[in-house]
């Protein structure tokens, strides 16, 4: 009868506390480091100065990231068009589908190492990671909620006051601490373990064509697409279009004439699995897109200096080369991550 | 030489004390003697208005603009920061991280407190219509800055410093809306405004007074004076340019100083 009363006692105890930790303390598949500067590459925005990531706050950003509350008819989540096999961006999908099947006019652009960028979207309209997220969940034709709507819902949560508490110390949810949290998790996802990395760190070698593309791509691409990000995070044309109404691109937040038809240069990390490409995805190969800069370059008023003399030569032995290279920008380590999948 | 000196030293004392009386009975007569004024709070009251009529902000009510519009208001709000207050000696009082949301349909967003003000007089107000640009550019930010308030545009980062909405005639979907910001360059949207209390004086003196501005703030003065504004040509102005920064430029003279109130407690 004791030793009865012992065990009911010991199993209520545990019914109770397992009731109360809906969210399990430790998620094992989550390491550290979460955060960190790879070997060669330039400071970071000093974006997260006032947002360390932490443990917590990485597992809280995550849950949101891949949560499609933040979506009007919880249809949409951010992973919905950011998929890790992808980099992150939408595979095969020109531009994404928001709510209803509702299309944008751009293609989503791959997430990784934006600790080191200071502006968000193909045009740079948001100004820091920790507003970026609400462009897209206030997005029409992308989630079309309201952030009120989304800290509403989140309040009503079984589990997130409590994973707000244990990432900012208030189970009060605020806009800025989701934020900060989904900045935490965007920032830790940072793509520096490609083929080219190691080679760079002198722990594999290119063979010889695609060193002979990496000696290509430092002649022909580098001067945008700029070491280690593989992007100078400039806006610029690159000879896509005659004229920009359907999208003016940079000339958007500018407003300066004179900034029409530019857009960020993409990194080229992870390039061979993000495909299509383009701000609005029209070219749908790699092979395409040397192609363009082959023979399809189109002279406008804002044409980029570089692009000015007209296409590239680019013979097609080199133009091989050129992609066997590109292909050891792709980072599996970072695409297969267990720490940024979604469970 | 040394007997002028304290002579001229005394005199100087004297008038110095004089003049410091004086001040104490037109604010503390039950005191007098000392010209200690103690840190205060400070409320003040923004009373929406259409013309010489308090503002219906209900969409019911027609007012007509200088271009001889016929409007309604079904939304009005508008960021006022980075307050300061004017001391009689001229210097100024940074009221700190003072960031309010005045919204017409929200009676408790009408009355913006400012709390801890040093003891003193005071003779005017200066304050920005919008949000510096330093908080545009360092990520979320809390309170009336949240970007769930809905005045803040994801798209290009920024927050709308003044939001009017309503119905008019004189629009072709009958509807106008102007959303104005900009926090940096030609045409940003950034006002700054000084209400001076002359010859009224505000004084603030912690535990002896209520200290309390009233500013009337009234929208005609948003389509005119210097550039008259016509829902016709543009009923919805929402991107930053000269018409928005026009319209910058008119609604930075809206603010007109109505009374104070010194209230002994």
């Amino acid at each position: 009868m004791k030793v009865n009363l012992k065990i009911y006692l010991v199993l209520i105890i545990v019914i109770v506390w397992s009731i109360q930790a809906c969210v399990p303390d430790v998620d094992p598949i989550i390491t550290k480091p979460l955060f960190y500067q790879p070997d060669g590459f330039p400071a970071t925005s000093g974006q997260l100065n006032n947002n360390p990531v932490t443990y917590n706050g990485f597992r809280l950003g995550k849950k949101l990231f891949y949560d499609p509350i933040l979506s009007l008819d919880s249809s949409v989540s951010c992973g919905s068009c950011h998929q890790q096999f992808a980099a992150f961006a939408h595979l095969d999908h020109k531009v994404s589908h928001g709510i209803n099947d509702l299309e944008g006019n751009r293609n989503a652009p791959p997430l990784f190492n934006l600790a080191w960028h200071s502006n968000f979207f193909w045009d740079g309209g948001s100004n820091h990671i920790e507003v970026q997220p609400i462009g897209p969940i206030t997005n029409p034709v992308e989630m079309n909620e309201d952030v009120a709507r989304v800290i509403a819902k989140l309040k009503r949560s079984k589990f997130y006051p409590e994973m707000f508490k244990r990432a900012f110390g208030s189970d009060t949810i605020t806009t800025q601490a989701m934020t900060r949290a989904m900045a935490q998790f965007m920032s830790s996802l940072i793509s520096a373990n490609s083929k080219y990395d190691q080679v760079k760190a002198g722990t594999a070698t290119f063979t010889v064509d695609e060193q002979n593309g990496y000696m290509l791509f430092k002649s022909k691409c580098e001067s945008c697409h700029r070491e280690p990000l593989m992007t100078d995070l400039d806006y610029r044309n690159n000879g896509l279009d005659l004229h920009f109404t359907s999208d003016p691109g940079r000339a958007r937040i500018t407003l300066q004439p004179s900034d029409s038809g530019k857009f960020k240069v993409p990194s080229l990390r992870n390039v061979a699995v993000t495909f299509p490409y383009m701000h609005d995805g029209r070219i749908n190969s790699l092979s395409k897109v040397i192609d363009h800069y082959r023979n399809g370059i189109v002279q406008s008023t804002t044409i980029d200096p570089i692009l000015a003399g007209g296409n590239m030569s680019i013979t097609d032995a080199e133009k091989q080369q050129l992609l066997l290279f590109l292909n050891t920008l792709t980072d599996p380590t970072f695409l297969n991550d267990e720490r940024f999948s979604e469970k | 030489m040394k007997n002028k000196f304290l002579n001229m030293l005394m005199i100087a004392f004297v008038a110095i004390s004089i003049v410091s009386c004086n001040d104490d009975e037109t604010t503390t007569p039950s005191n007098p003697g000392t010209t200690t004024y103690n840190a205060g709070d400070v409320g003040i009251e923004f009373m929406n208005i259409a013309g010489t009529v308090a503002l219906d902000a209900s969409g019911a009510t027609n007012y007509v603009n200088a271009a001889g519009e016929s409007f309604n208001v079904s939304m009005f709000k508008y960021y006022v920061s980075n307050v300061k207050l004017i001391k009689q000696d001229g210097s100024k009082y940074e009221v700190p991280n003072s960031y309010f949301l005045i919204d017409a349909n929200d009676t408790n967003s009408l009355k913006v407190d400012l709390a801890n003000i040093p003891g003193g007089k005071y003779t005017g107000l200066e304050y920005t219509i919008g949000v510096d640009s330093a908080r545009n550019v360092s990520g979320s930010q809390t309170g009336a800055l949240d970007p769930a308030n809905g005045m803040f545009w994801s798209w290009t980062t920024g927050y709308i410093f003044m939001k009017l909405e309503g119905q008019s005639s004189a629009s072709s979907n009958n509807n106008y809306k102007y959303h104005i910001g900009g926090f940096t360059g030609t045409y940003s949207g950034l006002r700054t405004v000084s209400i001076d209390f002359t010859p009224s004086i505000l004084i603030v003196d912690g535990g002896k007074r209520e200290a309390e501005i009233h500013i009337a703030a009234d929208v005609l003065e948003i389509f005119k004076n210097p550039s008259n504004v016509t829902i016709a040509s543009g009923s919805t102005v929402m991107m930053v340019g000269p018409t928005s920064s026009g319209i910058a430029t008119n609604y930075a003279d809206m603010f007109k100083f109505d009374h104070i109130h010194n209230d002994p407690l």
